[in-house]
């Protein structure tokens, strides 16, 4: 089995982008991963493509605009977790040997898309009965209040960090350069109470794009390899609740795996790209990845400890999904791409200082009568 | 089935799915149910294959009443283009075991709360484009 390493990242700036054709904004993350990477792009591999909505060839339709053309490549749909997916996907060909250098992107084009909620589709039950995301969240939010004491206070709070680091990061479009006070986050108008507008993730178009190495050829490209120590995916249990648990029993699962799989403990982690689409999942995943307590998501946002340099771990540096938006099969590849950079110190303005270790955190997909459809867990290392 | 709230009485009442729930001789709705005859557990919507047991055979389908209580809810104040906004959306525990997402009726004049007791009836989840209106289990809160 050959260590894997990620050698060159790229993304697209993040926002709303009517007029953009998700396959160009891929192309960019494609180009900036290729080139940053030193990789001579015909000696590629293999690629692995994640969206949710993006139709058939996603991922040959961005690589022809490269002039990549003739690798294998396999288009990954995920939910939440499809870049994830896609990343872990390229992983285990370089881990088994099979190849020495791939390719993992994802994109999604969410603008357009029925009035700021993503497509629903009407073949599962808990979509077409009016479970939109923000409601599923939202009783998430009612169901960890009653249990733990947890205040919609401490959940405007992860909106405003998270928003504040968004303005930090040159990747994120002018638009969503926008900080919040904890009055604006509470008194924002109600989506699904107690949510405000601003505590879900606003709309956005977006790509990213990592390039992966076998230890064989790594060192060739770069004197500072980053080493990908864990790689995790999983499905959801049914619970006894579906979703509406207080918390997340795969993202726990999937985090004790990578845990286990790296050597590496909750304690070790300098810097999380954590699946934030809303304000209370940042809370209740804290607890998942073993960051804190169960019951102390609260107190943990309370004492600034995911503050970048804050007494913890430094939680979405980048903004997060609710600095950068949440299209879909961008996301995760993007958390990796973040990783990398603030591992190798590249991250700019957001950057956490003496970062060596990173975990790279999604989970997401309605599916009636389990908790969630995917969960991705990776960690990263120097 | 709500008859006469609808704006158009002509509308296509359409089940959001089959075989999800039936109307009892009494004019009461039933959930339809699988319980596994192996470990007597409840499911709802029924699967195929009892998810504990994972073996072939052991599902049975039953009707069961529609009571339970409220785990969660929100009020959703902008749904999707179709769903009569706000509504309330709520994950219920009914009593036979099983737990499900539903849209609550009645609930405007209720102060609604956590583990507050509620009884299942049939009515309108959306209005499709087409002027079909899908109708399902709701669930009604009732005083304590």
């Amino acid at each position: 089995m050959s260590k894997v390493f990620v050698i060159g990242a790229g993304m697209s700036t993040f926002g709303p982008f009517p007029d953009s054709i998700v396959h160009e904004l891929c192309h960019q993350a494609t180009w900036e991963a290729i080139t940053s990477s030193g990789v001579d792009a015909r000696k590629l591999q293999v690629c692995y493509a994640g969206h949710a909505y993006q139709g058939p060839c996603f991922g040959q339709k961005t690589l022809v605009k490269s002039g990549l053309t003739g690798m294998p490549v396999f288009n990954v749909e995920n939910a939440c977790a499809s870049g994830a997916s896609a990343v872990m996907g390229v992983y285990i060909m370089i881990k088994t040997g099979l190849y020495d250098l791939g390719i993992a992107l994802g994109g999604e084009k969410l603008t357009g898309a029925d009035g700021g909620f993503l497509p629903i589709v009407m073949d599962d039950l808990d979509s077409t009965n009016g479970r939109v995301m923000p409601a599923a969240f939202a009783m998430i939010a009612k169901r960890h209040m009653e249990k733990y004491g947890t205040t919609t206070e401490q959940l405007a709070k992860v909106a405003v960090k998270n928003k504040k680091y968004a303005c930090l990061n040159t990747r994120i479009a002018e638009k969503y350069h926008k900080p919040v006070t904890l009055e604006e986050v509470l008194q924002a108008p109600m989506i699904a109470d107690p949510l405000t507008r601003l505590s879900c993730c606003p709309v956005s178009d977006g790509a990213a794009a990592v390039i992966l190495a076998s230890e064989k050829v790594a060192r060739q490209y770069t004197s500072k390899p980053v080493e990908i120590v864990a790689s995790v995916l999983n499905s959801g249990l049914r619970t006894k609740y579906g979703l509406i648990e207080y918390r997340s029993e795969m993202s726990a699962r999937a985090a004790k795996e990578a845990y286990e799989m790296s050597g590496i403990g909750p304690e070790d982690i300098n810097v999380c790209e954590l699946h934030d689409p809303f304000t209370i999942a940042e809370i209740v995943h804290y607890e998942d990845l073993g960051f804190c307590e169960p019951g102390e998501g609260g107190l943990y946002i309370d004492e600034g400890k995911s503050e970048i340099n804050g007494k913890g771990v430094a939680v979405s540096p980048s903004g997060g999904l609710l600095g950068r938006g949440h299209p879909l099969g961008a996301t995760g590849v993007a958390q990796i791409a973040e990783i990398f950079w603030q591992l190798r110190g590249e991250a700019g303005a957001h950057q956490v200082v003496n970062a060596k270790v990173g975990l790279a955190h999604v989970v997401g997909g309605g599916v009636t009568s389990i908790e969630s459809g995917a969960c991705g867990v990776h960690i990263l290392k120097v | 089935m709500e008859q006469g709230k609808d704006k158009s009485s002509d509308a296509v009442k359409v089940p959001i799915r089959r075989n999800l729930f039936i109307i009892g001789a009494d004019g009461r709705p039933k959930l339809i149910v699988g319980r596994c005859r192996q470990c007597h557990l409840i499911f709802y919507p029924k699967e195929p294959v009892c998810p504990i047991c994972i073996e072939v055979g052991t599902m049975e389908t039953i009707e069961i009443d529609g009571k339970g209580k409220i785990i969660s809810f929100t009020r959703v104040m902008r749904g999707l283009p179709g769903y009569d906004s706000p509504y309330t959306l709520a994950c219920i525990e009914l009593d036979a075991g099983p737990s499900l997402i539903a849209q609550l009726q009645d609930w405007q004049e209720v102060e609604l709360k956590l583990h507050m007791p509620v009884e299942l009836v049939i009515g309108r989840i959306k209005t499709e484009k087409n002027g079909n209106i899908i109708v399902g289990p709701k669930f009604k809160p009732l005083p304590i």
